[in-house]
Order: structure tokens, then sequence, then C-alpha cells
């Protein structure tokens, strides 16, 4: 290895060691001098380069990263929080629009439907009697009352007819229970007068504020119902 | 799968802290070399280390770390000049702090090698820093810088002459003062 060779090589990394430089130091004196002086050189450079580090900085660096991280925590909780509450108000939505929006189009469906739904539920030989009195409190929500019972009368209570609160009147029938709905007037139910399907038919009238709809059994004289309802109802509007 | 998540955070920020003890001198020396200015160097360590953190998991290889961190200080430090749009500066005096009293010869000639280091052209400082300080062989180096490895040894070479000349050109004018 030539000398400007060495020199280069020494120069550009002075603890370069491969077998080429290992040889040229050891053979030559001068060489091995001129190691030395670059080792020197080097750890004088060393110092020079190594200026002070501020004593704080690690612990400067290891707050911005806690504040940082921190703040990154915060802004995915509140990703969480609002994923959550969206979650939660499209269940809102859903859970209202399944609870209150009309499932059916006509009166006589729903009513078919309900009392359909509640078969058995009610025996046609209950000893249960509900007194006039008891139904013209309820009936004062819809602004009528019954002078006189038309029935015995099993059952009286609210319900909600189609997310419409209405009251629900359960008679001893001929064979089988009569079930008398009281509807406030909705227009989002189509009226119909008469309907049936394979067991039950039904009745609608119409009055200026509700509608009173009987459902029965086929051996049921609904007519009859009909007529004794509309003697007996009296509207308060 | 929350317990996995604050798992998975607790091993980040070990890393993390892990990283930071072991590079942040290095760090903060080859920033101040690149700079010339403690606190824009402890500025560029400081954004080094929060854009590592952010970008934590995507350093696979621990061994790797502070060719990593360099080249995002790198980044970091053109970035500052694309921000303020300044012109590079040219090297002032003033700027150079001496942070120790030069009471002994020794520290004078630390000083002054210190001047001598910070008025070297760009081109031949970094690497020789890189390769001091930062411990990188010719290959990484030139890696890191974008230029071939002939290149890099060239510069280093000249580095090195420059500085060695000028030590011994003072040892000889300190001489004929002493003596």
């Amino acid at each position: 290895m030539d000398d400007l060779q060495f020199r280069r090589r020494i120069y550009a990394d002075p603890h370069t060691r491969d077998e080429d430089m290992l040889d040229a130091i050891k053979s030559d004196p001068a060489k091995q001098r001129f190691t030395q002086e670059l080792d020197d050189l080097d750890s004088k450079i060393f110092k020079a380069l190594n200026v002070d580090v501020p004593s704080d900085l690690c612990s400067k660096l290891f707050l911005r990263q806690t504040l940082a991280s921190h703040q990154q925590q915060k802004r995915k909780s509140r990703i969480r929080l609002s994923l959550a509450a969206s979650v939660a108000f499209v269940m809102g939505l859903t859970f209202n629009f399944m609870q209150f929006s009309s499932a059916y189009t006509t009166l006589a469906d729903y009513a078919i439907a309900h009392v359909a739904y509640e078969e058995g539920y009610f025996s046609n030989a209950s000893t249960e009697n509900v007194s006039l009195a008891s139904l013209n409190n309820k009936m004062a929500t819809f602004n009528g009352s019954f002078t006189s019972g038309i029935g015995k009368l099993l059952f009286a209570d609210y319900c909600r007819f189609d997310g419409i609160k209405s009251l629900h009147l359960v008679y001893q029938g001929v064979t089988s229970t009569v079930t008398v709905f009281v509807v406030p007037n909705n227009e989002d139910l189509a009226f119909s007068a008469n309907f049936t399907d394979d067991k039950l038919i039904g009745k609608s009238q119409h009055f200026t504020h509700s509608n009173i709809i009987v459902v029965g059994d086929k051996n049921e004289p609904l007519q009859k119902w009909q007529n004794a309802i509309d003697k007996n109802i009296n509207w308060s509007i | 799968m929350s317990a996995q998540v604050s798992y998975n955070m607790a091993t980040k920020q070990v890393r993390y802290e892990a990283l930071v003890k072991a590079l942040h001198s290095d760090l903060f020396r080859y920033a101040y070399w690149l700079c010339h200015d403690k606190h824009i160097a402890e500025d560029l360590v400081q954004e080094t280390f929060l854009r590592a953190w952010r970008a934590l998991d995507s350093l696979k290889d621990e061994k790797a770390a502070k060719s990593w961190l360099i080249t995002i200080l790198r980044r970091e430090n053109a970035r500052r000049f694309e921000r303020k749009r300044l012109e590079m500066s040219e090297y002032e005096e003033a700027a150079i702090t001496d942070t120790q009293s030069t009471s002994n010869e020794q520290e004078i000639e630390n000083y002054w090698l210190r001047e001598k280091i910070a008025q070297m052209p760009e081109e031949y400082r970094e690497p020789l820093v890189l390769q001091i300080i930062g411990g990188f062989s010719g290959e990484e180096i030139a890696k890191q810088l974008n230029l071939n490895k002939n290149t890099v040894m060239t510069r280093l070479f000249r580095a090195r002459n420059q500085l060695k000349e000028a030590l011994e050109n003072t040892t000889k004018v300190r001489g004929q003062y002493n003596g």
C-alpha cells in the first residue's frame, strides 16, 4: 500500500483496521506514528464535538411525550364517545320508529291483529265485572260516557292502539268475548266500516273525535252491539 | 381489548423512554452541529422525539433506532428552512457559546477546535459528526446523506485534513508566541 493511499484511508477513518492496513502499520514506524497522530486528533475532535447536553432535556422529552399522548388519548376517547352517542341515537330513533310508527295502514287490520294477539287472554266465562262508573271514568279521557252498560264488561283499560292511546273494552259475547276499541281519530289509519278475516268480524263507527270499533267472532250480532253503543254513548264535545 | 391496548401503550412507553435515555445526547449533539444553536437544537430534538413517539410502531429494529432518529431530525431541520424561508445563516462566532471556562490549555484547544469545526463547510462537517458522534460506518453515512461511499470517504478525509492542518498551524503560531 503506497503512502498516499494509506493516508487517504486513515484520514477517512482512523479506526479502519483491515489486514492491508495492519500490515502497513506494522511494517512502517512512520505509519505507526501517523496512526497515533490521527487517533489523537480524533479524540480531540470527539471532545470538541461533545457539547454539553442540557441536563433537563431528558425530562423535557418525557414531558412532551406525556402531554402529547394524553391529548391523543383524549382525542381517542372523544371519538369513542361520539361513536357511542351516534349508536345510541340511531338505536333511539329505530326504537321510536318501531314503537310509534304505524305498522298497519288501516284500523281494521290493526284491530284484528290486536284481538288475535290477545286471543286466550280473556275468557268469555270470566267473572270479572267492571262497573259503569269505572268505565266512564276512563271514557272521560276521550270526552265520552255511557248512559248505561251495554253488556257484561270483563275488562276496561287503556292500550296503545298502534301507538295511539285508546280504550280497550272486553265484553262477554255469545260464544267468545267481544272487543270494543275507542280510538281517537288518526289520519295514519284508514277507516273501514266493515272488516273480516277467517275467524273474526268487525265493524267501525265514526264519531266526531273518535272511532269505535267492535270486533267479535262470526257468531256475534255486531250490528246489535253497534246500535247499543250508538244509543248509549254521549260525547261531551 | 382495552387491556391489550393499555398493555401496548405501556410497552410503547417503555420503548420510548429507553430510546430517549440512550440516544438523546447523541441526537442533541448532532442537532447542535447542524444548526449551531443550543435552543434550536433542543427544539429539533423535541420535535424529532415527538414524531418518533407517534411513529414508534414503525420502528421494527432497535439497532436501526439511531439512524432512524437522525433521518427524522434531518427532515425536521430541512423543514425549519422551508417554514421560515431563512437564508442559511453564515456562521457567527458569537453563536458558539463557550459553556466551560477556558481554564487550561486543553479547554482552550477544545474551544478553538469547536470554532474550526463550526467554520468547516457543512458537507464536510456532517459526515464527520455522523462518524464520530453517531459511530456510523462509511456505508451508513453514505446511505443517510444519500451520497455514494467514495464521496463520503473523500469528505471525511478532507475534514480531518483541514482540522489537522489548522491545529498544526496554530501550534506553530502559539509556539512562536510562547518562545
